[in-house]
């Protein structure tokens, strides 16, 4: 099977011991494998995101666009809200009727349109309100997963998950994780550019 | 006369079908040849050079042959799948086509070029071939001819493609689509797209772009295979129609490998078996999902 | 046969051309020529070139024409920005820097002077003309001739000046070069070049290949009459349409490849909410949704149509409006169709068709 997550060498998350700790320039944030199924302990995440707010690499703040779903995701980002749970303000939601209402091309267009970053997330597999939904939705998104993976679109930079209606701290995880990632990882537009055929000036 | 050709004249003079859609010697190779007169029964040929796949004129789109009438094809055991892809996706019944399906040992690459099967000549589809006995027929003619030479050329490659990191994959791919144009002939000549209005044609509104970009070039693609994924019948039309000479067939291989790995299904010649992007397991694997 | 080296001609050694590509890239003139194709060593691509042994001249037909060093595949018309109170637009440039196009085909050579009518006609392009103001086209006469290739049935050759501002035609000690235009001959006189006498011998030995070349040529299709423009027009509802074209896909695989296939759709694309592009890529007449109205009726319903305006635009509705025929015979259509479309079968047919039914059957 290939191995889909590339990983920089020592890749648990680590923080600072405490979040006001002095942050060099240079220290490279390990990259959170999207393909390990770790979970952060609240403070942990808390503490990475504080820290990591002071450096800018590469002196920008990510976009990421979030598609979402309106019954568990939603409700879950919203129960992140009112508990009053530190997140990167760099997450633009989008609220779907249901996670398989994602189709590939919002993706694609996502990075398009300017988003370093794309979140994608819905019910858990068998909660789903429309019974079935995210059943579609994890085939979609496997293939989208690969493909994007061969074509050599760093998937560091895209988050599949199952985020509940009661999980306000997952989706807390979910969203600093993925914004410090994509940090790391620069704009996209870097590796993009709107020259067209190799012939012209 | 051979069997192919006396059958075709059968089925034409008695009226069963309209049109026998086989293949010809034309002036450069073996080539798709659509004979409605039994007295030119005598045109069709098969050998290893028969590599177009035939089910390409059964698409709906191709409104010039379909409104000739019913029509039997000419098909190998690979090309027999899109046309169990088609009946599958309700594009026409099974009653509406005659299959004339041929016992193969391979086929070239190049229709235009020798016949003769090496390891260096055959087509990138017939590696793995499971059936050279094709199992969707009206009728089975030919005899069976021994394995084909089996080429790991393509395999190769995409491990060679795995095996690299994302940046090197990335390079790799957009030195190949500074060539594309954005002709859409992968799109044109594929017998599984069938879409009137294909969302790349879309403008109200507009997900992919229809200039040469970098980017819109990687999307198209992207988003071409992905509606793909499960139905694509590894044809390879796509990358002998490319006039840049993209390595389509790369792509195609790795959902193909995708899908078999993660959904357990190869896309195959049983109308009624689903397409796995139709349907689900509740066990499927999320490993890459947080 | 008309002697194809005039005696005017230079005597250019390759050691002459290479001081030629050199003084040009240091002189920031792009040079282009026939490059080995980076994803297939049989093939080769016009590609810029930093030095002569870049370059492969008289090897393989590129895989494409020279059309996209005049009509890019896709290219910027005007970009659009929306101001505080009005739409700004933001023209591009109309001229150009000055490159060289070395080792063309003269097929490819003959293609842009084809085009040059059209692109002059009722509305001046000027970033046609941009390009071919800048650019100097030296062409190479063509060593070889395969199946598909017919230029002598369009009235070219394998030594046609058509579109050329200098010819090359190689001979044993390199290369006899003929200018044809003031250009070529500016670009001729840029580097210090042997003026021998014509290398009497080495003329020969080319003649010769060329006779070869001359007499392949129509043997995959005479030359095409003069009457045939009219006679199409005249056979437009002929039934032998309906049967030609049941193989082709569609696909515009061949208007890709064609070094005169010229038709393009506009298109305005957003970069943000406030400023966009409106670009000019290519299309083909080939694929559906060309003619398709709005209203949602397509006069060109099927293939049949489709193929039918190919050849008609080419043989009929081009010559008969700019005199020339909208085709240089490179064959690239026949090679690069995916379902065994032959160009010199099909006018073949049509040749014998009209000689057989000269006042034409069906109206």
């Amino acid at each position: 099977m290939p191995d889909n997550s590339d990983t920089a060498p020592g890749s648990s998350l680590t923080s600072p011991s405490s979040p006001g700790a002095e942050k060099k320039k240079d220290e490279i944030l390990p990259l959170k494998s999207p393909a390990a199924a770790e979970t952060l302990a609240l403070d942990e995440a808390v503490a990475g995101w504080a820290a990591n707010f002071g450096s800018k690499p590469y002196g920008f703040e990510p976009k990421v666009l979030a598609f979402i779903c309106n019954w568990c995701t939603y409700t879950g980002a919203d129960l992140a809200g009112t508990s009053r749970l530190k997140m990167a303000p760099n997450v633009r939601i989008l609220r779907l009727p249901c996670s398989s209402r994602v189709s590939p091309l919002f993706v694609i267009k996502a990075f398009e349109r300017g988003a370093d970053g794309v979140i994608v997330s819905g019910c858990h597999p068998g909660d789903c309100h429309y019974s079935t939904g995210n059943y579609y939705t994890r085939r979609r998104l496997a293939m989208l997963h690969e493909l994007l993976n061969f074509m050599g679109i760093d998937t560091h930079r895209v988050t599949f998950s199952w985020v509940s209606a009661s999980e306000g701290g997952k989706w807390q995880q979910v969203v600093n994780d993925t914004v410090a990632r994509v940090r790391q990882l620069g704009p996209l537009q870097s590796q993009q550019s709107n020259a067209t055929g190799r012939y012209l000036p | 006369m051979s069997e192919l050709s006396e059958l075709a004249q059968k089925l034409l003079g008695d009226g069963s079908v309209k049109v026998v859609i086989g293949y010809e010697e034309g002036p450069r190779g073996v080539r798709p040849v659509f004979v409605t007169d039994p007295a030119q029964a005598g045109k069709l040929i098969f050998d290893t050079r028969c590599v177009q796949n035939l089910a390409a004129y059964l698409n709906p789109r191709r409104q010039h042959v379909t409104k000739l009438g019913k029509a039997a094809v000419v098909v190998k055991g690979c090309d027999a799948r899109a046309v169990a892809g088609l009946i599958r996706e309700c594009q026409f019944k099974r009653d509406d086509v005659v299959i004339i399906a041929v016992r193969c040992g391979g086929v070239v690459r190049d229709p235009a070029k020798s016949p003769e099967l090496s390891i260096e000549t055959v087509a990138d589809r017939c590696a793995g071939c499971e059936v050279r006995e094709p199992k969707l027929f009206d009728h089975l003619i030919g005899t069976l001819p021994p394995r084909p030479p089996q080429s790991s050329q393509r395999e190769d490659k995409i491990a060679e493609l795995v095996a690299m990191t994302p940046a090197e994959r990335w390079a790799f791919w957009s030195d190949h689509f500074e060539r594309c144009i954005r002709c859409n002939a992968c799109r044109e000549v594929c017998p599984m797209c069938f879409c009137v209005q294909c969302t790349a044609d879309k403008s109200r509104p507009q997900w992919i772009e229809s200039s040469p970009t970098p980017q819109g070039n990687r999307a198209w693609q992207i988003m071409r295979i992905l509606h793909q994924a499960g139905r694509c019948v590894d044809c390879l039309e796509c990358e002998r129609a490319c006039p840049a000479d993209i390595p389509l067939g790369l792509i195609a291989k790795y959902v193909a490998q995708a899908v078999e790995r993660r959904f357990d299904y190869k896309t195959c010649d049983d109308p009624l078996i689903p397409a796995p992007m139709g349907s689900f397991s509740t066990d499927d694997e999320q490993e890459f999902i947080q | 046969m008309p002697k194809m080296v005039s005696q005017s001609a230079l005597m250019v050694s390759p050691l002459d051309l290479a001081a030629l590509v050199i003084n040009l890239v240091l002189a920031n003139v792009r040079v282009i020529a026939p490059v080995l194709a980076k994803d297939n060593p049989e093939q080769t691509d016009y590609l810029p070139i930093r030095g002569l042994e870049d370059a492969v001249l008289g090897g393989p037909l590129p895989r494409r024409s020279l059309k996209e060093f005049f009509l890019p595949a896709s290219e910027v018309l005007l970009r659009y920005r929306q101001g505080k109170k009005d739409v700004e637009v933001e023209e591009v440039r109309t001229t150009f820097p000055p490159q060289v196009i070395l080792g063309a085909r003269p097929c490819d050579a003959a293609g842009i002077e084809v085009l040059d009518r059209v692109m002059g006609w009722d509305y001046r392009d000027e970033l046609w003309f941009g390009r071919r103001e800048a650019t100097t086209i030296v062409s190479l006469a063509c060593p070889g001739v395969d199946a598909c290739c017919f230029c002598t049935a369009v009235g070219l050759g394998p030594d046609s000046t058509k579109g050329s501002d200098v010819l090359l035609v190689p001979v044993e000690k390199g290369y006899l070069a003929q200018a044809i235009t003031a250009k070529g001959e500016a670009l001729l006189n840029r580097e210090p070049m042997e003026e021998l006498s014509v290398d009497a011998a080495g003329v020969d030995k080319a003649e010769a290949l060329w006779k070869l070349a001359r007499e392949k040529a129509p043997e995959n299709l005479p030359p095409i009459p003069p009457t045939m423009p009219e006679w199409l027009a005249k056979n437009f509802n002929d039934n032998f349409w309906n049967s030609i074209a049941l193989r082709c896909h569609g696909c515009g695989a061949c208007a890709a490849l064609c070094p005169t296939c010229h038709c393009f759709d506009i298109v305005d694309e957003h970069e943000s909410y406030k400023q966009g592009v409106r670009r000019r890529n290519w299309d083909s007449c080939q694929t559906a949704k060309f003619t398709m109205h709005a209203s949602n009726y397509n006069p060109r319903k099927t293939q049949i149509e489709r193929f039918r305006q190919r050849v008609m635009h080419k043989f009929s509705i081009y010559p008969r409006r700019f005199g020339a025929i909208l085709c240089t015979g490179c064959g690239r259509c026949s090679r690069g169709c995916p379902a065994g479309m032959n160009l010199p079968e099909v006018l073949g047919q049509l040749v014998q068709l009209a000689a057989a039914e000269p006042q034409g059957g069906s109206q």
